[in-house]
């Protein structure tokens, strides 16, 4: 019993500070949508960070299309229509744009496969040492006394490093 | 004190071109009196560096506006507190700031190394380090130097940016130079190794410190950067995945790729040839950093200002590449050793997977902050990658990182048996599960906040879990109580426990960023004197509206009273500065923090009859990424504090 409490109470706890703040926000609000554009008069600048004066005018028909009930798609699409791709923070997933997207993955693919191929050479190369290693030192079966001091030794040089 | 200040940097850059010509003699002529020399020119040019800087900072202190760089960035009515930090706002006086920092831990470097006696790496590596420092030296003193003058004394200066007149310019730029310099000296001591051909673990143990202690810098400087843009607003919250933020986490991110490989060759003595190229990379992204900052080829909304710097800073990365990638080259079949794990399932295995998650991140965030270039380049047009592109390639492949953070400990080296793995897995597993359950029966539908507080409890239970059975061998090895040989194992083991205590805080810091991002609350309203705006369970009542003068600025603020449930709880002051010299007003945060949630007021205007429009958030668990990035930090500074020299070490 006392082992199911140490080892579910604590995860519980966690679960239920977790869960005190929690509610969802379904409305749609101004920031969400800004934070997808990009400011018209401050190339580089997000709208949600923009305070300047032709930042306060998208801001004001975000929120007139908002109270159009328009989604934020269909918000997004009103500002490319007028500026173009460049007046989003998210690039979108077309033509040369595809390469930001599917780089990092890429190089993940590549990677995973190294890193596979890596530790088989290591593995092929640790075989060998073993094998060799076999041939010439004898198996050794320990007591739990040496067990214990081998331990303590091994967590004294631990302590060292 | 402007010639005194001028005539201090070229006798530095004097010093440090000699020191390089005496170790070259002493390569040459196998002659260590020489070397010793060099050292000597690098403690003297290390002296003349620290008196350059002092004359800058008297210069700030007395407003001697005749200087062009006091004049650009201090005027009369800034307080004292912020003429200092002054003396890194712009770029001239952090170019300076670089090079006497440098200057000061080569001469660490030297103190800690006395007792030790001069081999075949010593020279090439303060060759590498005066190298270094001569480039910024040059620097300050034929292209960008803190004492020009201007030839008339102006009036009065132009003051500091009021977004920089924040108790974080104090910390977060020196501390985050502390960072991307501390890292000249590990990657000296590898191209010493690659040099001389020296294919032990030597330069990594002897660098073991300052390996991790600008990683440490590097982790502290983010953090008090984060703090600093959550409050100020304009820099879009604690991240914004700015150009400038991403050129300092990107090094971080490979760095801790490298303190990770860097403990496999260590004690495996595998990956030899990796931790050269990782500690080049860090290096490098460390320029590349600053290059970014410099050139002006991004826009940021951190950037005050481009320089004619960039060219500087590409021309000395490029060589640093060049060079870097001949001496490995040739090198090359001298650090390659056949390796001897024995399973796909080992720790080193777990790591190697690590460091390819990390690269993978550094390289997503690489890629993302230069798109714009490369999309202007191949398409004609210049496109922004902003917050959105970021997390949604970033966040799976973090979230795969914060996977293998908790399978990493419960893996043995060299090989682990399927007995040993389904004991050590059972019971995080289990936790991760039944967190994940809870949360999702509870609600939570969306993948990644799902996915982000499900993989912090793995790895926390991963680590309460491998802390207790240790607390058990210890009792049982030592019969120690329970509190003793926590508290023993904790401090004598303290470079492990104090990796965990970094894991630790990352899991942290993961359940933080996930509620804040996901469950985040706006509201926004235009109120009078009386009148009240909702937001969550909290209703802001504005009481009052108060205009007062304080240092160099006129202050508006509106009194808000917190309300929860009809009941007052606390009062929050929101206001709007405006400084002298300064075109625009600023908005500053109100802030209340507490364990749960962060209620976060700003009022972005004022109107007639103090009429005032307010922008609130309520932000879930945000001080855990504060308490979770902390214990990061303070997991590292435990790792690195050096054991006792043992006295039975002479026995």
């Amino acid at each position: 019993m006392q082992r199911i409490t140490f080892w579910f109470v604590p995860p519980l706890l966690l679960v239920a500070i977790l869960l005190m703040p929690i509610c969802s926000c379904a409305e749609l609000t101004q920031t969400e949508v800004s934070e997808s554009l990009i400011c018209y008069a401050c190339p580089g600048e997000p709208l949600n960070i923009d305070r300047c004066g032709g930042g306060d005018r998208m801001r004001a028909d975000i929120t007139r299309l908002l109270n159009q009930g328009k989604s934020k798609p269909e918000i997004l699409d009103y500002f490319v229509a007028q500026f173009g791709d460049s007046i989003l923070t998210t690039v979108p997933k077309k033509g040369f744009n595809l390469v930001a997207y599917t780089g990092p993955f890429i190089a993940l693919l590549v990677g995973i496969p190294l890193a596979l191929l890596i530790i088989r050479r290591w593995g092929s190369a640790g075989r060998r040492q073993a094998v060799e290693r076999g041939a010439t030192e004898p198996t050794v079966t320990l007591d739990e006394q040496t067990r214990l001091k081998i331990e303590k030794e091994l967590a004294d040089l631990d302590e060292e490093g | 004190m402007i010639s005194f200040g001028t005539y201090s940097l070229i006798a530095a850059l004097f010093f440090t071109l000699l020191s390089m010509g005496l170790f070259l003699s002493g390569l040459a002529r196998n002659n260590v009196r020489l070397v010793q020399a060099g050292k000597r020119g690098l403690l003297s040019a290390a002296i003349a560096t620290t008196l350059a800087s002092v004359a800058l900072a008297w210069l700030f202190l007395t407003d001697n506006f005749s200087v062009e760089y006091v004049a650009s960035y201090s005027d009369r009515a800034l307080p004292l507190f912020y003429k200092i930090t002054a003396f890194w706002a712009g770029q001239k006086g952090s170019l300076l700031f670089w090079a006497w920092v440098l200057s000061v831990f080569i001469a660490l470097v030297i103190f800690n190394n006395r007792r030790e006696a001069d081999d075949r790496n010593t020279p090439y590596i303060y060759l590498v380090l005066a190298g270094t420092l001569a480039f910024f030296l040059f620097l300050l003193c034929a292209i960008s130097s803190p004492f020009e003058t201007l030839g008339f004394m102006p009036r009065d200066g132009q003051g500091l940016n009021p977004m920089l007149q924040n108790p974080g310019m104090v910390f977060h730029p020196p501390i985050l130079f502390f960072g991307y310099i501390g890292f000249t000296i590990p990657f000296a001591y590898a191209v010493a190794a690659m040099i001389t051909g020296n294919t032990g673990a030597d330069w990594i143990r002897k660098t073991r410190v300052w390996n991790v202690l600008p990683w440490i810098f590097l982790s502290i400087g983010i953090i008090l950067g984060g703090q600093w843009a959550y409050v100020e607003l304009g820099w879009g919250g604690y991240w914004a995945w700015d150009p400038v933020e991403n050129a300092s986490f990107i090094p971080w991110l490979v760095s801790t790729a490298f303190i990770h490989t860097a403990i496999i060759q260590e004690r495996r003595g595998v990956m030899k040839v990796w931790n050269m190229v990782l500690i080049q990379l860090t290096f490098l992204l460390c320029i590349f950093g600053t290059y970014l900052v410099r050139s002006g080829i991004l826009q940021s909304v951190h950037d005050f200002g481009a320089t004619g710097l960039g060219g500087y800073f590409l021309v000395f990365m490029i060589v640093a590449l060049i060079g870097g990638i001949y001496l490995l080259a040739e090198s090359y079949n001298e650090f390659k050793t056949p390796g001897s794990v024995e399973s796909y399932l080992s720790r080193e295995s777990t790591f190697l997977f690590n460091n390819v998650i990390l690269l993978a991140l550094a390289f997503a965030t690489l890629l993302g902050t230069v798109f714009p270039i490369i999309s202007e380049a191949v398409t004609g047009n210049k496109l922004t990658v902003g917050q959105p592109f970021f997390n949604q390639v970033n966040t799976p492949l973090f979230l795969l990182l914060v996977l293998l953070t908790g399978i990493c400990p419960l893996i043995g080296w060299r090989k682990a048996s399927v007995s040993n793995l389904r004991r050590n897995f059972l019971r995080p597993a289990l936790t991760a599960l039944l967190a994940g359950v809870i949360m999702a029966i509870s609600g939570i539908r969306e993948l990644y906040p799902l996915l982000a507080f499900t993989l912090s409890a793995f790895v926390g239970a991963t680590i309460v879990q491998e802390y207790i059975t240790a607390i058990r061998s210890r009792k049982k090895l030592t019969g120690e109580a329970s509190a003793a040989a926590a508290v023993k194992l904790l401090w004598k083991m303290r470079r492990r426990y104090g990796g965990h205590i970094v894991h630790f805080g990352l899991a942290i810091m993961v359940i933080g960023i996930a509620a804040s991002s996901a469950y985040k609350l706006e509201s926004q309203g235009t109120l009078r004197q009386g009148e009240s705006l909702s937001i969550g369970k909290y209703e802001l009542k504005y009481e009052k509206f108060r205009k007062y003068d304080k240092f160099n600025r006129t202050i508006y603020a509106a009194q808000l009273g917190v309300f929860v449930d009809g009941k007052r709880i606390d009062e929050m002051e929101a206001e709007r500065r405006y400084y002298i010299n300064a075109k625009q007003p600023t908005t500053e945060v109100a802030l209340r923090s507490t364990l749960i949630e962060d209620l976060y007021v700003t009022m972005p205007g004022i109107g007639r009859g103090n009429e005032i429009t307010l922008k609130v958030a309520v932000n879930p668990l945000l001080i855990w990424v504060w308490l979770g990035s902390t214990l990061m930090v303070i997991g590292g500074i435990l790792a690195i504090i050096p054991a006792r020299r043992k006295a039975a070490c002479s026995e």
